[in-house]
């Protein structure tokens, strides 16, 4: 035996089914037991919804966010020391300024790729906070947060406000004229907090606006706490996912009890590793070709400067709105001043926002009494109250947005500022009460209706010999005459797997 | 060539005689002082010709200032055209006189135009905000000038000649401008309104503050120096090295911005970003998303 000719298929057989990389798995295995995790993970099943994929934009410009942000860490300097510029941006020359400013511009045209970097890291900023909207959107229309989703849906909310938080406080990093008059506003808004707002802002600031604390304790909660908390709160996150297995919409073979879809391994691989790549080469492209926040045109900061017409990055721009609007209320009474026109809109107003996204699953099963488990989800059409709450609230907002630029409207159209401030204010508190009603109609009338929500069948209109025309409606799609009221059209070649049947790696069904 | 010499040497030797014989003279009238309106501040570097060389001719100041802005008179000799077209363009709205009674009991209807310096007018008929194309809007926007440049000053004359007065027509050096200076006292200075970036804005009740983004240098100086509408006047903060310093940032990071970062999305700061990031970005994404996600 031990004398036995060693050919290379030989070699082969003795290293098992799977080749090399099936013996260093194994190995792995005896070692650390990771098969069985492996295996359920790989097998782990994703149904097919293209909404489903707005969560992954988020995961992966967060990938983006880490990688670029540690690349600019590498060369900005987190300092209030005043310098002198003389770097090769000359219109700068001779200014001074703090040392985080001229590093950012040094990174910014004096280091290879460098504002290529800092570009892909805000619009990946931008999309990530975009794409967690849009995603929490989503989960929220179709009741994904039910039970027993609601963790999961509290991890997503904190993990929104995280993201604001975070997106402020790198935007403020630069230390240019814009993000500079963000961070006095910031200190203001920490100030209005009643009885202990000046406490707040000292602790916060170390000593009154600006000092020279600021920066460098914004540079360790961007780079280091807040994103480490968001790593830890996405992976629960994910784990949960995976725990609890993804819910689907409804459909045939479909039911509360299993997961219709396809596999981790090899097709959804497939896919997110093919939409990570798409989501990173669209950052980078914005990042090549549009420019955004030039603070070299800025200038550093210098609180005896302002620029008019500033705005906020936009996942800011509605608590800018709301100040903005606000009418100047305050309460001064026992020699202290309540300054109500920031509190109200900076202070108040945000908590209650994030106070109703996460207690918004426990307020809905006070309303429904409803405490079953849910892995089916619904349709937005068929719950048209809570559709139309969300729509209502969405309303509210984007308005709040929309008045975070009430300087560009009128400049734009021409309108007084004056007027477009009063409209703003009014479109506020009226539009929520306008978007309910039509959005609880719309839903109700596509739930009630037969046959809303799927494709349309084909008008075939036919000339006869005679000249005269005929339309005849073509036959309509096969998933849509079996299952009329099914509201999602399922696909036919679903199939059960049984036990102990090799799984292939088209969709397939198991049990939760 | 010898004709024009010769013209010029008898120019120099009138030019001369006269300016010995009326310096003197000039300087003991008391016309000499009432001639500054009372509202100029005689600061130094004011716009005003208290602030560095003069040239005089028959007593009058014809031209004052230093390296960085030459202010000019414009020749007297254009004010009976300037009035001429004054009647036909302006004399509406600002009455005959020029003081801003077109008609009796019309008073403080219309501004008063005497005494307000050549560059006042040069200014608002170059940037054609004059003649108005609506009187009564809150704000004359900028457009397509209705008098030439000649015809501006010979306006800017005429209403001259009946109280002389100051910042004549600026000049600007802006070889020897600093930008970076510039760009300093922009923000310090401008920013504020204009934003920084030069677009403009709204402002409160119909009132904005014009873009920058296509004006010439020496309507840039008028409007330091002459404060346009709401604008205030910039005369005694702002020596004339730092007008020029102003005025070259303005003409060029500014109308000229590098945008190395790549397309500048209108200088609208965030809210284009915003929309670019949502509907670009994350509206890319999400179709991306539709197209993988319904993959089978």
């Amino acid at each position: 035996m031990s004398n036995a000719v060693v050919t290379k298929r030989s070699k082969k057989q003795a290293l098992g089914r799977y080749g090399r990389v099936g013996k260093a798995l194994d190995e792995l295995d005896d070692r650390l037991g990771v098969a069985k995790g492996g295996r359920s993970f790989l097998d782990k099943i994703f149904p097919d919804h293209w909404s489903f994929m707005l969560g992954e934009i988020a995961l992966y410009s967060f990938v983006v966010l880490l990688a670029t942000g540690v690349f600019l860490s590498l060369y900005y300097i987190p300092s209030s020391a005043i310098v002198t510029y003389h770097g090769s941006y000359l219109p700068l020359d001779g200014q001074s300024m703090t040392e985080a400013y001229a590093s950012t511009v040094n990174l910014s045209f004096a280091v290879r790729a460098g504002l290529l970097m800092r570009q892909m890291h805000h619009w990946a900023a931008d999309i990530f906070i975009g794409a967690m909207v849009v995603h929490m959107a989503r989960v929220f229309f179709t009741g994904a947060f039910r039970k027993p989703r609601e963790l999961n849906w509290t991890i997503g909310v904190t993990l929104l406000t995280l993201a604001i938080v975070n997106g402020f406080l790198g935007y403020s990093l630069p230390d240019d004229l814009v993000s500079g008059t963000g961070i006095r506003i910031a200190y203001s808004i920490i100030l209005s907090v009643p009885l202990v707002g000046t406490y707040l802002a000292f602790f916060v600031f170390g000593g009154n606006f600006p000092g020279t604390a600021v920066l460098p304790r914004f540079f360790i909660l961007h780079v280091l706490v807040v994103p480490g908390i968001m790593l830890a709160l996405v992976s629960a996150h994910m784990i949960l996912l995976v725990r609890q297995k993804h819910t689907q919409f409804p459909g045939e073979g479909r039911t509360e009890d299993n997961v219709v879809g396809t596999p981790m391994f090899p097709v959804f691989m497939a896919k997110t590793t093919g939409f990570m790549l798409i989501v990173t080469g669209v950052t980078a492209l914005l990042g090549a070709f549009a420019q955004i926040n030039p603070i070299w045109q800025f200038g550093p900061y210098d609180a005896s400067r302002i620029s008019y017409a500033v705005q906020p990055d936009w996942y800011m721009a509605f608590l800018d709105g709301a100040l903005r609007i606000f009418p100047a209320w305050s309460f001064h009474s026992f020699g202290h001043t309540i300054p109500l026109e920031v509190t109200i809109p900076a202070v108040i107003f945000p908590g209650l926002v994030f106070g109703l996204a996460y207690a918004w699953p426990a307020l809905e099963r006070m309303v429904t009494k409803d405490v079953a488990p849910h892995n089916l989800l619904d349709r937005p059409s068929s719950r048209p109250k809570r559709t139309a709450a969300g729509v209502a609230v969405l309303a509210a907002i984007s308005m709040l947005f929309i008045a975070s630029s009430t300087d560009v409207i009128a400049n734009f159209f021409h309108i007084s500022l004056n007027t477009v401030l009063w409209a703003m204010r009014v479109l506020v508190l009226v539009s929520p009460f306008i978007a309910y009603p039509i959005a609880y109609k719309i839903a109700s009338e596509m739930h009630a209706t037969r046959g809303s929500g799927k494709r349309k069948t084909a008008n075939v209109v036919t000339r006869t010999d005679e000249g005269e025309y005929v339309a005849t409606a073509a036959p309509a799609y096969a998933d849509d005459v079996a299952h009329d009221l099914a509201p999602t059209p399922v696909p036919q070649y679903i199939e059960a797997v049984e036990a102990d049947e090799e799984p292939d790696d088209g969709v397939r069904t198991i049990d939760r | 060539m010898g004709a024009s010499s010769a013209r010029r040497s008898r120019i120099v030797a009138w030019g001369l005689s006269a300016f010995v014989v009326a310096v003197p003279l000039a300087w003991f009238t008391p016309a000499h002082a009432s001639t500054l309106p009372p509202y100029q501040t005689g600061r130094r570097n004011a716009g005003t010709p208290n602030s560095s060389v003069v040239v005089k001719k028959h007593g009058v100041v014809t031209s004052y200032g230093d390296s960085a802005i030459t202010y000019r008179a414009p020749s007297p000799a254009l004010a009976a055209l300037g009035q001429a077209l004054y009647l036909q363009n302006c004399a509406s709205c600002h009455g005959t006189e020029a003081n801003g009674v077109p008609a009796a009991g019309t008073t403080g209807a219309y501004p008063n135009l005497v005494g307000l310096g050549p560059a006042t007018i040069d200014f608002w008929i170059e940037s054609g905000r004059m003649p108005a194309a609506d009187p009564r809007s809150v704000q004359a926007p900028r457009r397509t000038p209705r008098l030439t440049h000649d015809q501006a000053l010979a306006v800017a004359a005429w209403i001259n000649s009946l109280s002389p007065s100051y910042p004549y027509i600026p000049t600007v050096n802006l070889k020897d401008a600093n930008v970076a200076n510039g760009a300093a006292l922009f923000a310090l200075n401008c920013a504020a309104c204009h934003t920084i970036e030069g677009d403009g804005d709204a402002l409160a009740r119909s009132t904005f503050a014009p873009s920058l983004r296509n004006i010439p240098a020496t309507q840039v100086a008028e409007a330091i120096r002459t404060g346009p509408g709401n604008m205030p006047r910039f005369t005694g903060n702002l020596s004339d090295y730092q007008v020029a310093d102003i005025v070259k940032y303005v003409t060029t990071e500014i109308q000229h911005p590098r945008n190395p970062g790549g397309f500048g999305l209108g200088g609208l700061g965030p809210v284009a970003e915003g929309f670019v990031g949502l509907l670009l970005g994350v509206g890319l994404l999400a179709l991306v998303g539709f197209w993988v996600g319904e993959r089978q």
